[in-house]
């Protein structure tokens, strides 16, 4: 019989795909996805349509920005709460189960098994995104921006991206698949609110008395420095998709706005350049602000890479070092 | 397989060691495995077989020692070894939401057959372990010898010159174990080395033309079964009409024996001649012995001669 030599050390885009499509088929049967997708779409549009009925009542402009932000930011927070599901088991339970070691000594490479799986949970990811879209397009009949709506759910979708391999590198760094799996929850949790909650602390940390003289006298005045400390907030995943969504140029005084994505973007970029709102001449905000997002989507791209690289040396073989009480089967 | 590959000696490994922190998993193991044989890796549990198994199978790194698997370092030149060897682990999971086909054809994929030759494949062996019938059912409906069987098919998916099989009779009923003598032997047939661990000796010794013992993680002989040398003590089974008289006498006559049940007694003997000379003192003293015999098999007696400092 012939032989199909492999790169020695390398990778094949169809050994990945070969590793992809059978995680995948393996997700598909083992879930109730159809209940589960079915679940997600009907509690999002539950959301959509409320914000939707809740505007329309109140107001005469068009509600779609405020429908897609309402729905963006809930649509990626239960997404942060599934996603880790997804991968934070994905080696270690293979191990656990005696799969891993049968697929280790195959001709696939350790990238090519680490690619695979991740591109099957990061796949899986996307999948509940795309359940949505049918609702992002009614956002954009009602007045969303089809680029903002398409730049949100993108970049969204590399984010859940970078928690998949978080999730994965957990999974198989850490011999049981329950301490993997709690360490990828701390993960997300430790993006969304451990970064606000540092950078809250830190903003009281390097507060500044400053004594200022004015005609009144002498007197002493706090004065708070979030610029030093702005990029604490920004690996935030809220905050990434929220500052990247472009801005929508729309009459300040057209009334009461929710637009939960612009707002968002507005803090994190006053605390990057505080104090620099500028009004021009007729009265319209100039965004004169400089953005977080490059800063925060590269802080998890860096991530993301950082743990799929840990991921493929932890699959490399033949092993010199196990951790203990990790049998190779 | 070509014919430079074919020359080369199936396995060879020489001064093995692999060390888990500071437990000796395998201290010294020399052992070849040639083409066209089946040999046996016998040793008692935790001797260190399943850890020389995933050294060979280029899972662990050996601490010292020369492997050549199929001509190949398992270290250096894991794709190559890989691409050669076949193994089954003693404990293997499966993927239990696809069909036995899937299974095969997913390694086969593992193994990088090109997609037109896996469906041919997988039903070759499907058909060589007896589970064709069962192609479409899902994996987690077999019983556990099936599942043994599906095993045994998935190491063999890329047609692999040399075969390493952890315990691979384990769960399987008679018939299966009859025909995973016939398998095997018909692979050294063909010219693969075959390397078997088991503990059930009664089986090796049908199976394996070879045997190599370990025990605390060294190699301490390595033989045709042939050649096994007769043991300097093996067990001999005495059965008398009253078992009363019979463990008196033993115990007067300073006999190594163990408890009487249904069957009679073991007793432990040295050669033949200690044994022709247990039998004429028993007929002498009146014991009422109803049969006389070396209990046990070759291969037993010899691994129970070579673990015997144990006790």
């Amino acid at each position: 019989m012939t032989r199909h030599q492999s790169p020695r050390l390398g990778f094949n885009l169809r050994g990945a795909l070969t590793v992809a499509a059978h995680e995948f088929r393996l997700r598909i049967r083992a879930g109730r996805w159809r209940w589960l997708l079915g679940a997600w779409f009907l509690s999002l549009f539950a959301l959509t349509a409320g914000i939707r009925s809740a505007l329309v009542r109140s107001d005469q402009i068009r509600p779609g920005t405020d429908m897609f932000g309402g729905l963006m930011l809930t649509m990626l927070a239960l997404a942060l709460l599934v996603v880790p599901a997804l991968a934070a088991q994905s080696v270690n339970g293979d191990r656990l189960r005696g799969l891993l070691a049968t697929l280790q000594t195959t001709l696939l490479t350790p990238a090519e098994i680490a690619i695979g799986k991740l591109a099957a949970a990061w796949g899986t990811a996307i999948v509940f995104l795309v359940t949505a879209i049918p609702l992002a397009l009614w956002c954009v009949a009602e007045g969303a921006s089809g680029l903002r709506v398409a730049v949100s759910l993108g970049i969204a979708a590399v984010l859940l991206g970078v928690i998949c391999s978080i999730s994965l590198c957990l999974s198989a760094v850490l011999a049981r698949t329950t301490t993997s799996g709690v360490l990828s929850y701390l993960a997300v949790f430790a993006l969304s609110i451990g970064t606000v909650v540092i950078f809250v602390l830190a903003v009281a940390l390097t507060q500044t008395t400053e004594t200022r003289t004015t005609e009144a006298g002498t007197f002493e005045q706090t004065v708070t420095h979030p610029e030093r400390v702005w990029w604490l907030l920004a690996p935030n995943p809220f905050i990434i998709v929220a500052d990247a969504a472009p801005r929508t140029l729309e009459q300040p005084d057209a009334g009461v706005r929710l637009d939960p994505l612009g707002a968002i973007g507005e803090v994190a970029r006053s605390a990057r350049t505080p104090g620099s709102t500028l009004v021009d001449s007729e009265g319209i905000v100039e965004l004169g602000r400089q953005a977080v997002w490059p800063v925060g989507l590269a802080s998890n791209a860096v991530l993301g890479a950082g743990a799929l690289v840990i991921t493929i040396r932890r699959l490399r073989t033949p092993y010199v070092k196990l951790p203990k009480t990790v049998r190779v089967g | 397989m070509s014919a430079g590959v074919a020359l080369a000696a199936g396995i060879e490994a020489a001064g093995v060691r692999r060390t888990f922190g500071n437990v000796v998993a395998v201290a010294d193991v020399t052992l070849s495995v040639p083409r066209g044989h089946v040999t046996a890796l016998v040793g008692p549990n935790g001797a260190g077989k399943t850890t020389l198994l995933l050294v060979l199978a280029t899972l662990l790194k050996p601490d010292a020692g020369r492997v050549r698997v199929a001509g190949f370092d398992p270290v250096t030149d894991s794709v190559e070894v890989r691409s050669r060897t076949g193994w089954m682990p003693d404990s293997f999971g499966t993927y239990d939401t696809l069909t036995a086909r899937e299974v095969l054809e997913f390694a086969a994929a593992a193994y990088r057959i090109p997609r037109q030759l896996r469906p041919r494949r997988a039903w070759e062996l499907l058909a060589l372990v007896h589970l064709d019938e069962f192609a479409e059912r899902p994996v987690h409906a077999l019983s556990r010898g099936q599942r043994q069987r599906l095993g045994l098919a998935r190491a063999l998916v890329h047609e692999p010159t040399v075969l390493l099989l952890d315990e691979p009779a384990a769960g399987l009923d008679p018939r299966s174990r009859i025909e995973l003598r016939g398998l095997l032997r018909g692979f050294a047939a063909q010219g693969c080395a075959v390397l078997v661990s088991s503990h059930v000796l009664s089986e090796l010794e049908t199976i394996a033309d070879r045997v190599v013992f370990v025990d605390r993680g060294r190699s301490i002989a390595e033989q045709t079964l042939a050649e096994l040398p007769r043991a300097e003590r093996r067990p001999w089974r005495v059965r008398a009409l009253d078992p009363g008289p019979l463990m008196v006498f033993l115990d007067h006559h300073g006999t190594e024996h163990g408890p009487p049940d249904a069957h009679g007694v073991e007793v432990l003997l040295s050669g033949d001649e200690a044994a022709a000379e247990l039998l004429a003192a028993m007929v002498r003293d009146g014991i009422p012995v109803v049969s006389f015999a070396p209990a046990g098999s070759d291969l037993e007696a010899a691994y129970l001669a070579i673990t015997e400092d144990r006790q």
